[in-house]
């Protein structure tokens, strides 16, 4: 029933031309909605017949509808409501009785359906054009979708279902066009946009009244000799030259998108499309208006009322905009607890602007484009990347989706038995069109250029002239006209039909080449970089000064003013973190440093291994973007440098006798705890919650913690999973990462390991040190001293602890650690390691194949008898971090459950994360207490744990540190000690300690050899278990 | 016309104003009076107070920097009108087929560069690139952080790893850049 009124409405809504027509039915149905729904259900015999157009529920507000065979057609609602009355009172006990299985009710979702068959099919249309890429590159996307309109709409017309225009001016008004103007507005460049303004507002206004009256004005003057064989009152031909005149929007954007014309041209000519709406409008109604009052009544006072019209028009519309926009910044200022609706807003809050200023009769478009624009600045800075990424993506899906249908409609609207075709006006008015639009240009460009400081030149003036689209906001307003009024609507109807296709067709299919042919100046998509964007904003600076000085006030004074306005009044209150006077310069710092971050681990994962631990991020993108910009002029691939400078590395580390490998592997896992691994968090809570995204940090893009997300990003899983891949591919890869050897699943639940423990980082308060990803500390040289590098990792350690989460981080089982053993024995050969290009293990088979899994776990399995867990460890631990001291050992079989569930849990920084409280305590402790061989075991487990640590050091045993345990190739010494030895040694022990790295190395090295590798293989074998069963267990945790 | 402010310019004073600067006999007259209308003592020349009494040019983030620029060729912290004239003209517009002596793009770049570079030993260090960086960011950004940017932005523009910018990579870090428009205002006829 309501389904049915519903229906009703909409169409009435749809189609104009037939609602007098179905008025009366209409509400006589409304009035009878039941029966009625009885009787289509059961009166499949009325027939629709093929000529009389479909009435009523046949059109939804998208379309027409052909009657769906079998379908009961109980639209013809004429019909209906002579046999309603006797039928319902009849047939509706019978239908009672029945119980229906199944039963279709096509009406019920007759309207939404319809409208979503439209867009599927359009949609589709599109991809089909893209699966042509011929076609498509000959063609601009406009072209086919209007060309498939014309094959749907003559289909339709052949079957005789349907003669309707689908594309009313309200569908085209109130769904179609706000989102393709909100997409320009909100993605408008503002600096260009502004600083075209003049020209723009030059075009928009003045080149538009201009084209009104030449064209109405010539129309009129052809049809003063007769030519039309029809009247042509003045009044008439201004209105229809109003709406002709204007150069439409979307039309605009879908061909200028194509051919990437340099940035000036297309702000000018797309700026203009949209501002002149208020001028167009204006004029339209304006004429509108003259008509019906009749030439004859006209008072010079309307012309000044028209005026005075246009500006309420225009500035009212932009105030509504803006004032909109304010206010969408204000709102998303305290979205920060409810993500997920941040993007509404904007969608919401722009339309609503639109609408507002409809309802006004205001220009709806100034109104949405300025909002956009408003918005755009404070909007940005207080929404998350999540939720900026969401709006980018629906935005342009709902205007594209819009354009596509616009364009398909424009097709299947043409094709009409209305059409009154007269050559001479269509070919006049074609003529009339392109000829003014040249001569406008011509002469408005000369205007403007006395202002410009960029010179529009000539085949600058020629694409302007070239690119004035005609398109459907035309059409829309043509259809407006009322017939009674207008005698000539059809006509009106007809030419502006073919205006259309004209521009959209010759003028869209030729522009493509022939901007090639001319030459102009095509635009280059990039980011600024840091010296454009710093040197850009200093000459900003600069200019307003000098215009300061010479006395004039200019671009560069106004923009400075409003900026400083800005930055003091409206920012402060619009942003969440107001960032201070220059946020787009910071925007563009943590964009390249995320962009080098990810360009860097996915050029050189190989690579990372060779860094030097101790640097910080900074300090590797700054060896990277040096190689980076070196490689570009001497052609070597950008990590020739990186190499090098690790072979100098090496030739120092030599000296400690460590093996090349463990140096790698130190290296990286110090660069993986410090900086990279820590900033990924992947969103693990298994349970469904509509309220939130779970991702925690969500910082704001121009937030300056973007490092936050740099990490997270080079953290990304992604490019785990290609490093992964990668490690499967070339296994015989040399420089290949250890870690990366491992392939498929027992790196991934390594990293769904890691992942975990991250994301229980989370919980715990961090302590501002501790973060070691991005950070902006300046490191200055890439290359330092070994010696220096570990002095200061062991004074950061000391000063800053590492929390327990980035030891737990780097605890993740690593395929070289699971390896330790062998890979000792090796390198013990091997001890006097040549400096060679290749590290002597590089190249050694055996290696390889320990660290292949499945020699991983064959490792593991052979010695299964301590299966804990690091996990384990640090959850007892946790629980029990005040007793830590006391709790020597934990058994195994406890460490392994603890495991699993850290594993799959999304379990808070309850157990893991207190302890980093513990760890300077612990720490001074180590560093004063422990000496020998067990002392650098200490150092490192310390942190987590000092229990545990003692039991399975080496699993433990993390960050920086536990390379350096893997570096010292002293590892028999510490075979033999007994793992009882040295956990007593490490608890109970206060040795006065060396600080000194030599022997931090070996203690470590001997601890970690024996024990660690298997248990951690156990580890990752559960891990390995219980990863499967994820869902489970994590509900269990949690 | 202009007559006011030209008596106290002659007209060989003009003529060599502009057949150095380039600027129309217009602009000049119309620059000289808003020199004089800045020269609060009347002296003929400007001092830095005179500039810095620009309300708009006080609250400039870089407006000792700008004010410093003009008093380059100076060496008496006054500012003649002559001088005052050629560093205006490296901000005239290019104009195509005619001598663009000061303006052309190798002079407006290397005036911004010799603002960032202090001790006008032809490198950009990364102290000078920081100071300028701490006028236009403010006060909200830790040091750190202005820091790494300054970092990442001179290695960005670092060809020789010298740690500095010349003026060649300076050139070439804003090679995409419309340096032309960008340095280049209307002055009103």
């Amino acid at each position: 029933m309501t389904s049915l009124k519903h229906g009703v409405n909409l169409s009435r809504r749809a189609c104009r031309p037939y609602i007098k027509f179905l008025a009366a039915a209409a509400f006589l149905a409304v009035a009878v909605a039941s029966p009625i729904e009885s009787t289509t259900k059961q009166s499949p015999s009325i027939t629709v017949d093929g000529i009389s157009t479909y009435p009523g529920l046949g059109f939804g507000p998208m379309g027409p509808v052909a009657p769906m065979p079998g379908e009961p057609p109980g639209t013809q609602l004429r019909q209906q409501q002579e046999t309603t009355t006797e039928t319902t009172t009849t047939a509706k006990p019978k239908k009672e009785r029945t119980f229906v299985i199944a039963a279709v009710e096509f009406h019920r979702v007759e309207t939404p359906f319809l409208i979503g068959v439209w867009i599927f099919f359009a949609s589709l249309a599109k991809i089909g054009f893209h699966m042509a890429p011929k076609l498509s590159k000959m063609f601009p996307e406009s072209c086919l979708l209007i060309f498939v309109g014309v094959l749907i709409g003559a289909l339709l017309l052949s079957t005789h279902s349907v003669h309707v225009q689908p594309l009313t001016p309200d569908t085209f008004f109130l769904y179609m066009l706000p989102p393709i103007i909100l997409d320009a507005g909100y993605f408008m460049p503002n600096r260009l946009f502004f600083d075209h303004l003049g020209t723009i507002l030059l075009f928009a206004v003045v080149g538009t009244v201009f084209n009104t009256l030449t064209i109405g004005a010539s129309l009129w003057a052809c049809g003063q000799t007769g030519m039309f064989g029809c009247t042509t009152p003045l009044l008439d031909m201004l209105l229809f030259g109003a709406l002709i005149s204007a150069v439409d929007p979307v039309a605009v954007l879908a061909v200028f998108e194509e051919i990437h014309v340099d940035e000036v041209l297309y702000i000018v000519v797309f700026g203009e499309s949209l501002l002149n709406d208020a001028v167009t409008v204006v004029l339209y109604h304006m004429f509108e208006a003259y008509t019906e009052m009749g030439a004859s009544r006209l008072m010079y006072t309307d012309f000044l009322a028209g005026f005075a019209s246009f500006l309420v028009v225009a500035l009212g519309g932009t105030c509504i905009g803006v004032i909109w926009g304010f206010g969408t910044g204000l709102v998303t200022r305290f979205t920060n607890e409810v993500r997920v609706i941040e993007p509404i807003f904007i969608f919401v809050m722009a339309y609503l602007a639109y609408l507002n200023a409809e309802m006004f009769h205001m220009s709806g478009i100034l109104a949405i484009t300025f909002c956009g624009i408003t918005m755009k600045n404070y909007v940005e800075g207080n929404i998350s990347h999540k939720s900026h990424t969401t709006i980018k993506y629906t935005m342009k899906m709902l205007s594209s989706s819009s354009e596509t249908i616009i364009f398909m409609f424009l097709g299947v609207a043409t094709v009409n038995n209305n059409h009154d075709w007269n050559t001479w006006f269509v070919l006049l008015t074609i003529v009339f069109c392109s000829v003014f639009r040249i001569i406008g240009v011509y002469i408005f460009s000369a205007v403007a250029n006395k202002f410009r400081l960029h010179k529009l030149n000539t085949v600058e003036k020629f694409v302007m002239s070239y690119g004035g689209l005609r398109g459907a906001v035309a059409f829309a307003l043509v259809l407006l006209i009322d017939p009674e009024v207008v005698k000539l609507q059809p006509m009106f109807v007809t030419t502006t039909i073919a205006v259309i296709y004209f521009t959209v067709f010759i003028q869209g299919i030729t522009i493509k080449p022939l901007v090639k042919i001319l030459n102009v100046k095509t635009a280059e998509k990039r980011k600024p970089t840091m010296n454009e964007r710093i040197h850009e904003r200093f000459m900003d600076h600069l200019m307003a000064g000098i215009e300061d000085i010479s006395g004039k006030h200019g671009n560069h004074h106004m923009r400075d003013k409003f900026k400083r306005f800005d930055n003091k009044f409206i920012r402060p209150f619009l942003l969440r973190n107001y960032q201070g006077a220059e946020p787009k310069i910071l925007e563009t710092y943590s964009k390249l440093a995320m962009r080098d971050a990810i360009e860097y681990m996915q050029r050189n994962a190989s690579t990372i291994g060779n860094i030097s631990g101790a640097e910080s991020m900074s300090a590797i993108f700054k060896n990277y973007t040096n190689s980076n910009f070196n490689g570009r002029k001497c052609f070597s691939p950008s990590f020739t440098q990186l190499d090098s400078s690790t072979w100098n590395i090496d030739m120092q580390e030599l000296e400690y006798n460590p093996s090349k490998k463990d140096l790698t592997d130190a290296r990286i896992h110090h660069l993986l705890a410090e900086e990279l691994c820590k900033p990924y968090r992947r969103h693990r809570r298994l349970s469904y919650s509509r309220h939130a995204v779970n991702d925690r940090d969500l910082g704001t893009q121009v937030n300056y913690k973007t490092h936050m997300n740099i990490r997270r990003l080079v953290g990304d899983r992604k490019h785990h999973h290609k490093r992964s891949k990668r490690g499967k591919q070339d296994g015989k890869n040399h420089v290949t990462f250890p870690e990366f050897q491992q392939n498929g699943s027992a790196k991934q639940f390594t990293h769904d390991y890691i992942d975990e423990v991250l994301q229980e980082d989370e919980e715990q308060p961090r302590r501002e040190n501790d973060d070691g990803g991005i950070t902006f500390t300046a490191k200055s040289l890439p290359n330092e001293d070994i010696l220096e590098e570990d002095e200061r990792r062991m004074s950061d350690d000391n000063d800053t602890y590492m929390t327990v989460a980035e030891q737990a981080r780097v605890a993740t089982p690593t395929a070289t650690e699971t390896m330790l053993p062998w890979k000792r024995e090796e390198a013990e050969g091997t001890t006097a390691l040549k400096q060679s290009e290749f590290p002597s293990w590089a190249s050694n088979k055996e290696y390889l194949a320990y660290s292949s899994p499945s020699a991983t776990f064959l490792g593991g399995i052979e010695k299964p008898k301590h299966p804990k867990s690091i996990i384990g460890l640090f959850r007892r631990e946790s629980s029990s971090s005040t007793q830590a001291a006391d709790l020597p050992i934990a058994s195994d079989s406890e460490g392994k459950a603890d495991s699993i569930k850290g594993d799959s849990s999304s379990m808070k920084g309850e157990s893991l994360y207190s302890q980093p409280k513990q760890g300077p305590s612990l720490l001074s402790k180590r560093s004063t207490s422990l000496g020998g061989p067990s002392v650098l075991l200490m150092e490192d487990v310390a942190h987590s744990d000092p229990l545990g640590a003692s039991s399975r050091p080496a699993s433990i045993m993390q960050g920086p540190h536990r390379g350096q345990c893997r570096r010292g190739s002293m590892l028999e010494l510490t075979g033999s000690l007994s793992r009882d030895a040295i956990t007593e040694e490490k608890c109970s022990k206060s040795l006065p300690e060396s600080e000194r790295m030599g022997v931090r190395r070996l203690a470590l090295g001997q601890q970690s050899l024996p024990r660690e590798p298997f248990n951690r293989q156990l580890t990752m074998a559960s891990n390995l278990l219980t990863s499967s069963s994820s869902d489970e267990s994590s509900d269990e945790n949690t | 016309m202009g007559n006011k402010s030209s008596l106290l310019l002659r007209e060989e004073e003009i003529a060599q104003i502009q057949e150095e600067t380039g600027f129309t006999p217009n602009q000049i007259e119309r620059l000289y009076s808003r020199f004089t209308a800045l020269d609060k003592n009347d002296c003929g020349t400007l001092s830095r107070e005179d500039f810095l009494r620009i309300p708009e040019l006080a609250i400039n983030p870089l407006s000792e920097r700008i004010v410093h620029s003009f008093f380059a060729e100076s060496h008496d912290d006054r500012v003649n009108f002559l001088q005052f004239m050629r560093v205006l003209s490296h901000f005239r517009p290019i104009r195509k087929n005619r001598e663009n002596r000061l303006n052309s793009r190798d002079e407006k770049l290397r005036f911004a560069f010799s603002m960032y570079d202090l001790d006008n030993d032809g490198k950009i260090s990364r102290d000078e690139l920081l100071a300028i960086l701490h006028m236009m960011v403010g006060v909200n950004i830790s040091e750190e952080q202005l820091t790494s940017i300054a970092e990442r932005t001179i290695i960005e523009a670092d060809t020789n790893n010298d740690q500095m910018i010349s003026f060649e990579e300076f050139c070439r870090a804003l090679e995409r850049t419309d340096v032309e428009q960008k340095m280049s205002i209307r002055f009103l006829n």
